[in-house]
């Protein structure tokens, strides 16, 4: 009965004495329980049921249809566009960012020593601003007559380059967005490989590459796999990045969802259109870490 | 502060060339010097260990001789060139880790192989060398496959092993590799580790805390303090020949006796009442105070009618079983109140059981080091 | 499980979310019925939800105020559908929603014509009673306020495209190839609608013929692939006064009146001499119709509301709202107009104002929205 109750909030006579006949354990769970339910599942399961109501309509729960999902399918409808743009700069990003991440997580266990803690920190410090904050701040940076631009021509030189409102300034705003995302389970990664299989590899006679091929990279793989599907499943859901700094250049696959919910006032297929992106998201997420098995990798079994 | 032992000019007949010398070799950390003044000639073949307490700077000094640290100051030249700046990966020397280092994302095969991979050997010849050397640190064949985090800890040091031979280095180094095993197995793989030793002819250079462990593997010991090389020798020197107290005790328990010269020239004790038979220091100095230093072992029980240079009475009031011999806690008086004096016989010669408590210690002046206080 | 069978758990979790899902986030559906003496809960454009605004009627009244602002019509006339009717109290959309859908929707409620037809009288000319977007289809009903105003058609930087060109031209001026890639397009999509048939050549406010489609969407994809950047409002002022861009698609005095309170009256709200519009006229404006809800449970403080923003330093702090100036109905009142001063009559381009409100056509329903809305997403996916 126990599930029953959680999921559901008591409401008959009968049902509040099968309430009240729950373990002192469930019963201290419940309010957790309830508010998972509430805050966590019921969108979720709002957001299911509205995939399949009937298209442009509130009828959530009270009708049932496979229109949407036929719409999005359907070979003439674009969406596919945006959902492979979106895939396109979440895979670019995460490339992007395990080479540009690597040196500083290295830099941070190795190099920098004393000051690493402070280095983190100037990574870490821009998440305390808005995300849509900073993304402006990068537009006045690269605008005409803006910061780089107005800098340049100060000192006499031709001016900074056209690179605003352009998808390659959109994927620079989700590599600089995410960096932290990769960097910390990164840098965690490369903290897990003990400075001794170093020292032993290079006094076994193996060179900074095959040091890093054979020993550094496998076991900071956990790190860096966590980090890559972090940034992954971050990016793929990204859209301010393409709104302010991409001036809409490209329209994400999280954009159309938007554009679903507002402009088009058509919620079911908005929410055929989340349904089908989590699940990709969803089932790409466990196949990887399916196939990836962490434990292996640490050698731990 | 070269060591030079009486022993030396013996073996000169026949000196080993040397492979390592260390001249002057000083690591300073910041104002802190960890290894002071270095000199030593490790010679071709021997197995050489370094002991001293932690802190020492014995880790210190094997790393720059690995080539993980660079000296300071001073010369390391490993057959006459000199090696001071040379990287580890460079160097035909390999180093066993305290923690082993052993790669645990790869089998044991793949650890015992990883130096012939860096070689360039092709797998089949890697696979066939990784069996060979398992054997020879016995290994199991079918042991190649498994993860080297499922073996246990005495495999483990047999493939850390394994793989340091692999690597066919000149000279061997070994950071305390066994400090964290069980005192059996302990045993058994010092014994094998001077067995490999023997068997393949290579230098060992040794690390460890424990003077047991030295004494049972090592052709010489160097004894550490403080960053300095105290004595260089082998077992024997330093068990029979210790250069100073510190040494002397490092060695195991130790009776202490002050002593002063009077006037007349004869020593009367300062802490102990009584004059004593004291042999002259081993280095010849002129002291008019001193250590007297006997090891529990050359005490013994006089019996009636029994002499020995100098005596002592005493109550036995607490006994204990070393196995094969046995450790009596005799008092003695002394100024100010009483001292204890350990003495060890062997089980044959143990006092009978209800004897007397009251005895008389023993001990002739050669078997007494005189140190200066 | 006795007493409770899959099926009533299922419907008892479907009317759970169900109304979850339509409570909306003030959830206060359960406060119904509760007495609502003290709150008001106002669904508007921004600016009403200033503290400007509201903060000397809560002081007034001593009443709980909430006001949510959002950028498009159907989406406010959207959340009364899906249930808050029982949320919120006065809704403030453009013209012709309250007349032609919400009222015959039953989404909204008729005010007392006697209290506030007096009104009209101290607006703007235009606004005389019986003004058609505040009554009812058959004339009787009395169902909204108007207040802020506008036309609202493009914007340009008059230091790159003169306002005679850009008059003259009109809505050709986004079919000239020499200037693709010098304009943006402000990411209002209903208005984006209008102007992409009305730079087809086409009126937006009718049924249109699959030819008339075809052309609109040949049209969206050419004006939104030649666009430099679409954003929202500030984006676009911003691009215009750095130079990034020399005008935008879709704006006017809302938009751009921040820009030219803050020193830049080079920017300009334009409304062409001509267009395919009902009368060849060449703009759109809108009017601001602010309705009571049709709350079972209506605060009283809805009318109170109505009535505090027309007081004429209240209209004239509602059409200097925070974010965005406007001209206000009210104006017609001299002791209102007298508030404003030179510079704020600049900021709303009131030298101007008449003519081009002569010159527009009022916001109205396009017919096949909702097909022509799919056709212009589509065409922006194509922009990349």
């Amino acid at each position: 009965m126990a599930d029953i109750a959680l999921t559901h909030a008591p409401e008959t006579a009968a049902e509040l004495r099968h309430a009240r006949m729950l373990s002192a354990g469930a019963r201290c769970a419940l309010p957790v329980a309830i508010l998972l339910g509430i805050g966590f599942a019921a969108p979720l399961v709002a957001i299911l049921g509205y995939a399949f109501a009937t298209p442009r309509s509130f009828d959530v729960f009270r009708s049932f249809t496979l229109e949407n999902f036929a719409t999005l399918f359907n070979p003439s409808n674009t969406v596919w566009l945006s959902f492979l743009w979106s895939c396109g700069f979440a895979l670019s990003t995460v490339a992007i960012l395990a080479v540009v991440a690597y040196p500083i997580a290295y830099g941070l266990n190795v190099v920098f020593g004393r000051a690493a803690p402070l280095i983190s920190v100037l990574f870490v410090f821009p998440l305390f601003v808005s995300e849509n904050v900073r993304l402006y701040g990068w537009v006045l940076f690269y605008i005409k007559n803006g910061v780089l631009d107005g800098t340049l021509k100060w000192l006499g030189l031709a001016g900074g380059p056209e690179v605003l409102f352009t998808p390659g300034i959109t994927l620079f705003g989700m590599v600089y967005t995410y960096l932290p995302f990769m960097l910390f389970p990164m840098t965690l990664g490369l903290a897990l490989v003990p400075r001794d299989l170093v020292d032993a590899a290079r006094d076994l006679g193996a060179g900074r590459l095959l040091i890093w091929r054979e020993i550094e990279l496998p076991l900071a793989m956990p790190g860096i796999l966590i980090g890559m599907l972090l940034t992954f499943v971050l990016a793929i859901g990204a859209t301010a990045e393409a709104k302010i700094l991409g001036g809409q250049s490209i329209i994400v696959i999280s954009h159309d969802i938007e554009i679903a919910f507002t402009y088009s006032q058509n919620w079911p297929l908005g929410s055929a259109l989340a349904v089908v992106v989590t699940a990709f998201i969803g089932g790409l997420t466990l196949f990887a870490l399916s196939k990836l098995d962490l434990d292996r990798m640490l050698g731990r079994r | 502060m070269l060591q030079t032992l009486p022993t030396e000019a013996a073996l000169a007949d026949a000196p080993p060339k040397p492979i390592l010398q260390l001249v002057g070799v000083r690591k300073t950390f910041g104002s802190f010097a960890a290894v002071e003044n270095i000199d030593l000639d490790v010679r071709e073949g021997e197995f050489l260990t370094i002991v001293g307490p932690s802190g020492s700077g014995k880790t210190t000094l094997l790393r720059m001789l690995a080539g993980m640290d660079t000296p300071s100051e001073g010369n390391i030249t490993l057959h006459g060139e000199l090696i001071n700046d040379v990287p580890p990966n460079k160097r035909p020397t390999c180093l066993v880790f305290q923690s082993l280092a052993l790669f645990p994302h790869k089998s044991v095969g793949e650890n015992i192989a990883f130096p012939l991979k860096v070689k360039g050997v092709d797998a089949a010849a890697r696979k066939a060398r990784a069996l060979e050397l398992m054997r020879i640190v016995r290994l199991p064949e079918s042991y190649h496959d498994k993860n080297v985090m499922k073996c246990s800890g005495g495999e483990r040091q047999r493939v850390a092993l394994a793989r340091a031979l692999a690597y066919d280095p000149e000279v061997l180094f070994f950071d305390e590799p066994l400090s964290a095993i069980d005192y059996k197995l302990k045993k058994t793989l010092e014994k094998e580790l001077k067995d490999l030793h023997r068997e393949t002819g290579k230098t060992f250079i040794y690390i460890t805390h424990s003077l047991e462990e030295a004494m049972v593997m090592s052709d010489r010991i160097g004894v550490m303090r403080a960053g300095r090389l105290v004595q260089v020798g082998t077992p024997e020197e330093i068990y029979g020949a210790p250069v100073d107290r510190f040494v002397c005790e490092f060695v195991g328990e130790v009776n202490t006796i002050r002593v002063k010269r009077g006037p007349d020239g004869l020593w009367s004790g300062v802490d102990v009442p009584g004059s004593f038979k004291v042999a002259p220091p081993q280095d010849g100095a002129a002291l008019d105070e001193a250590f007297v230093v006997v090891r529990p072992e050359f005490m013994r029980f006089l019996g009636p009618g029994e002499s020995a240079d100098n005596r002592l009475e005493g109550t036995v009031y607490n006994e204990y079983s070393l196995g094969s011999r046995i450790q009596y806690q005799v008092r003695v008086e002394a100024k100010g109140g009483e001292k204890v004096m350990l003495v060890e016989l062997s089980r044959a010669r143990a006092l009978p059981p209800g004897a007397d408590p009251h005895v008389t210690l023993g001990w002739d002046a050669a078997d007494a080091f005189t140190l200066e206080s | 499980m006795a007493g409770i069978s899959r099926r009533s758990l299922l419907k008892g979790m479907g009317t759970g979310l169900g109304a979850l899902a339509a409570a909306g986030p003030l959830f206060n559906s359960n406060k119904a019925f509760a007495a609502r003496e003290k709150e008001l809960n106002i669904l508007c454009w921004e600016g009403y939800n200033s503290a400007q605004v509201l903060d000397p009627f809560r002081s007034k009244t001593g009443a709980t105020v909430k006001a949510e602002s959002l950028t498009n019509d159907p989406t406010m006339i959207n959340r009364l559908r899906a249930g808050e009717i029982n949320t919120w109290d006065l809704i403030n959309v453009n013209n012709p929603w309250a007349r032609k859908v919400m009222l015959p929707e039953k989404l909204i409620k008729p005010l007392p014509k006697a209290e506030f037809e007096p009104f009209f009288d101290k607006m703007l000319p235009e606004f005389k009673a019986p003004y058609k977007w505040a009554m009812s289809d058959d004339g009787k009903d009395l169902i909204g306020m108007a207040q802020r105003f506008g036309p609202y058609s493009f914007v340009v930087n008059t230091d790159k495209v003169s306002r005679k060109t850009a008059e003259e031209v009109g809505w050709d001026l986004f079919n000239d190839p020499k200037l693709s890639g010098k304009y943006g397009i402000l990411e209002s999509d209903d208005w984006n609608v209008f102007n992409i048939f009305i730079v087809a050549g086409i009126d937006p406010f009718k049924v249109h013929t699959p030819e008339e489609l075809a052309k609109f969407e040949e049209t969206a994809k050419r004006v939104f692939k030649g666009a430099k950047l679409i954003g929202d409002i500030a984006s676009m002022n911003q691009a215009l006064i750095s130079g990034e861009i020399d005008l935008h698609l879709t704006g006017g005095t809302y938009s751009v009146s921040p820009a030219r309170a803050d020193g830049h009256p080079e920017l300009r709200a334009i409304t062409p001499l001509k267009g395919p519009l009902a009368g060849g006229k060449g703009g759109i404006s809108w009017i601001e119709i602010t309705s009571t809800v049709n709350n079972p449970n209506l605060s009283p403080l809805a009318l109170e509301f109505l009535k505090y923003v027309q007081a004429p330093d209240v209209a004239h702090t509602v059409a200097f709202a925070e974010g965005t100036f406007n001209p206000v109905a009210q104006m017609g009142n001299k002791a209102c107009f007298d508030l404003f001063t030179k510079e704020e009559l600049d900021a709303i381009q009131w030298d101007s104002l008449e003519e081009e409100m002569a010159r527009s056509v009022e916001y109205d329903i396009v017919p096949n929205y909702d097909k022509a809305l799919d056709i212009m997403n589509a065409a922006k996916r194509l922009r990349g």
